[in-house]
């Protein structure tokens, strides 16, 4: 788990500006992570708790040294607890450009429906 | 705290940084105001600026070296629909850099990967100040 993996250095811990947009299908949730490859980035799921937990590569070449520094190495970590309504076996998500898309459906409502009456 | 009226959207950042101010005064602060986040390196042969720019595709910025600095622009933009959360800045962005030492203006290169925006300025080997403006598309 990324909290065992902290204790290594001591990476500063960043929470991860997100947005969450509804739509009729669901919910979509953009989370800002520059610098977070795939290989390094965890979504957990238990029950109804979502945790995404990412580091981002060192900012720094071989040799190279800072003139100027306004970000840096870290760990971004966050937890949502999620609806109801949601559909959790099925969240789709997907990592582009240093931003993570989470996708999560709404469960198929129950549809109103009439009941036949038979008659002998 | 200065209150910034440009067209740049980032209040969640800096209603947080009120409280954070306030509760962790000696916390390493990791941004700053400006737009995106820098972060200016060199080796003895470069010199690299590398930027936070997650979700902003590289047609959407623009780079442009003159002989003095280097200016990156460009425009984020975000989904249009009802917004639950917003936290993440959106808007017109620019950055200048001023660049003292001499460079070769003509093998800039300039990268996107996992959201990080890197130049590699490399150095020019004569003092020879050049005056060539280049763009970057």
């Amino acid at each position: 788990m990324a909290i065992e993996n902290s204790n290594e250095r001591n990476l500063e811990k960043f929470s991860p500006a997100t947005d969450i947009v509804e739509s009729e299908q669901g919910f979509y949730m953009y989370m800002d992570l520059p610098g977070v490859s795939r290989e390094n980035l965890d979504i957990d799921l238990d029950e109804n708790k979502l945790v995404v937990s990412g580091k981002t590569a060192s900012p720094l070449s071989e040799g190279e040294k800072f003139i100027d520094q306004e970000f840096c190495e870290g760990e971004y970590k966050r937890r949502f607890t999620i609806a109801d309504v949601v559909d959790t076996k099925n969240i789709k998500a997907n990592l582009k450009n240093g931003v993570l898309e989470l996708f999560l459906p709404k469960m198929p409502e129950i549809k109103p429906r009439k009941i036949k009456i038979t008659s002998d | 705290m200065v209150i910034d009226f440009g067209s740049f959207y980032n209040f969640p950042y800096e209603f947080d940084k009120v409280f954070h101010d306030v509760f962790n005064p000696h916390h390493n602060r990791r941004r700053k105001a400006a737009y995106p986040p820098l972060n200016i390196g060199e080796d003895e042969k470069n010199i690299y600026i590398r930027a936070e720019v997650p979700g902003i595709p590289i047609e959407d910025m623009e780079i442009t070296i003159t002989a003095k600095d280097l200016v990156l622009r460009g425009e984020r933009k975000l989904p249009e629909g009802r917004y639950f959360r917003q936290e993440r800045p959106s808007g017109v962005f620019q950055r200048i850099v001023s660049i003292n030492t001499s460079i070769d203006s003509d093998n800039v290169t300039a990268s996107i990967k996992d959201g990080i925006l890197n130049i590699v300025l490399p150095k020019s080997e004569s003092s020879v100040p050049k005056k060539v403006d280049i763009a970057i598309e």
